[in-house]
């Protein structure tokens, strides 16, 4: 069952944005928009493994919108793969959250 | 050596409107900002200063890219810069600014200064609290909170940097700059207070893999745990992160809230910290979630028990 998040168009080409928690949980996961795509993952750095990302709502990305980046240290991660390329998260990497953009343009949570 | 503890630290940063945004959320008051950066200061006047990435005008950086250009220390008189300056340059390049400061870096490459303090002796009154069996702090009719009261940094309290060799650290400091270690937490680190403060520290350290070098936060003092809890709240309200706290620190016994922040580090609220003579013998305990805290809360929205009076039905 896939729950409708938002349209594809509500977030600018570029942007993050956060969702949830859901369900109950501590975790949100937040989104980046690149063009027609979208890089999903769990709002929880993988250095101390739980602790949110953001500075501010949906505040997820470096200064010139290239990476994702840590607020808690200022780790920096490739948006496509979420992998960790400086700080303290060396080695590891986000984990994927279940959000995918629909053909018809909507932002939905599987499961 | 009479150092009294952080005038200032430096930042480089790569997003200095957000930054400069954040800082001034927080409760800090921007002075001589423009888009290049700018200083923001605590009631005190110690502060943070923020510069671009690239500005040629900031110190080095650290081989991890951190953002953290500077740790700014005030000292008492000449007299202890000339110590601070005569130490150092016994096995480091020591340069004299024309305004007098003195600049080198630690024995991890963290760029540090020292100038005449800058800091405004502060008049105020801290938290004042009533309770059964001592005298009234607060006199009658005198109230204790109310939503709008002012809640501002008071002074630069401390930083916190990541380092790979603890013992180094703390040799440099201690051995070189005459600082006292107050209190360790074992495979973490010490803290640390400079000779010209009583504060339980000023500087502390983590250690951690080389390639995390840096700064982990920087805290201001607030007047009392309720200025800490609604400077807190403001700044969640706002749609700013809390990363851990409210609570209380075993060590120090301060009051902590720290933030997430776009300056690659976190940001506390601090409140009513220990203070401590060359009397006091430092403790000892292993890292762990007990130790690091008396207790600690999380935030939520404001809520009060709803429904009509029993009775009125719905």
């Amino acid at each position: 069952m896939a729950r409708f998040l938002c349209k594809l168009d509500d977030i600018a080409d570029g942007e993050a944005r956060a969702f949830g928690p859901f369900d109950g949980g501590r975790t949100k996961a937040f989104v980046v928009r690149k063009g027609e795509h979208i890089h999903a993952y769990w709002d929880a750095c993988p250095h101390y493994g739980d602790t949110p990302m953001a500075w501010r709502t949906d505040a997820y990305l470096n200064a010139a919108g290239d990476r994702i980046v840590c607020a808690s240290h200022g780790a920096e991660f490739e948006i496509e793969t979420g992998r960790c390329l400086l700080g303290a998260a060396l080695g590891k990497s986000l984990r994927p959250a279940p959000i995918e953009a629909t053909a018809n343009g909507e932002l939905v949570l599987k499961g | 050596m009479n150092i009294i503890g952080p005038d200032a630290l430096v930042f480089g940063v790569d997003d200095v409107e957000a930054c400069a945004k954040y800082l001034v959320a927080f409760g800090l008051d921007p002075v001589g900002v423009d888009e290049k950066g700018g200083r923001f200061e605590a009631l005190d006047g110690t502060g943070i200063v923020l510069r671009r990435r690239g500005d040629p005008s900031l110190p080095a950086p650290l081989e991890t890219g951190a953002m953290l250009r500077q740790i700014v220390y005030g000292v008492a008189d000449e007299a202890t810069l000339g110590a601070v300056a005569d130490e150092l340059a016994r096995d480091r390049q020591v340069q004299r600014r024309a305004d007098g400061g003195i600049e080198a870096t630690d024995d991890h490459g963290f760029a540090l200064r020292f100038q005449r303090t800058i800091r405004r002796k502060l008049d105020l009154p801290g938290e004042r609290v009533n309770a059964p069996g001592a005298p009234a702090q607060r006199g009658v009719n005198q109230i204790g909170v109310w939503q709008d009261m002012p809640a501002k940094p008071r002074t630069l309290s401390h930083v916190v940097c990541f380092v790979p060799d603890i013992a180094q650290a703390e040799a440099f400091y201690v051995n070189r700059l005459g600082f006292k270690v107050t209190d360790r937490l074992g495979n973490s680190g010490p803290f640390l207070r400079p000779a010209g403060t009583n504060d339980h520290h000023t500087l502390f350290f983590i250690q951690t893999p080389v390639y995390m070098k840096g700064c982990e936060h920087f805290a201001f003092h607030m007047g009392g745990p309720t200025e800490l809890m609604l400077a807190g709240s403001r700044f969640i309200k706002a749609g700013y992160q809390s990363f851990w706290g409210p609570g209380r620190h075993k060590f120090g016994s301060n009051w902590f809230w720290y933030f997430n922040s776009p300056l690659g580090c976190h940001v506390e609220y601090d409140a009513d910290m220990d203070q401590h003579d060359d009397e006091w013998a430092p403790r000892e305990t292993p890292m762990s979630a007990e130790a690091a805290q008396a207790f600690l809360f999380e935030h939520r929205e404001k809520w009060a028990p709803g429904g009509p009076p029993p009775g009125m039905g719905r």
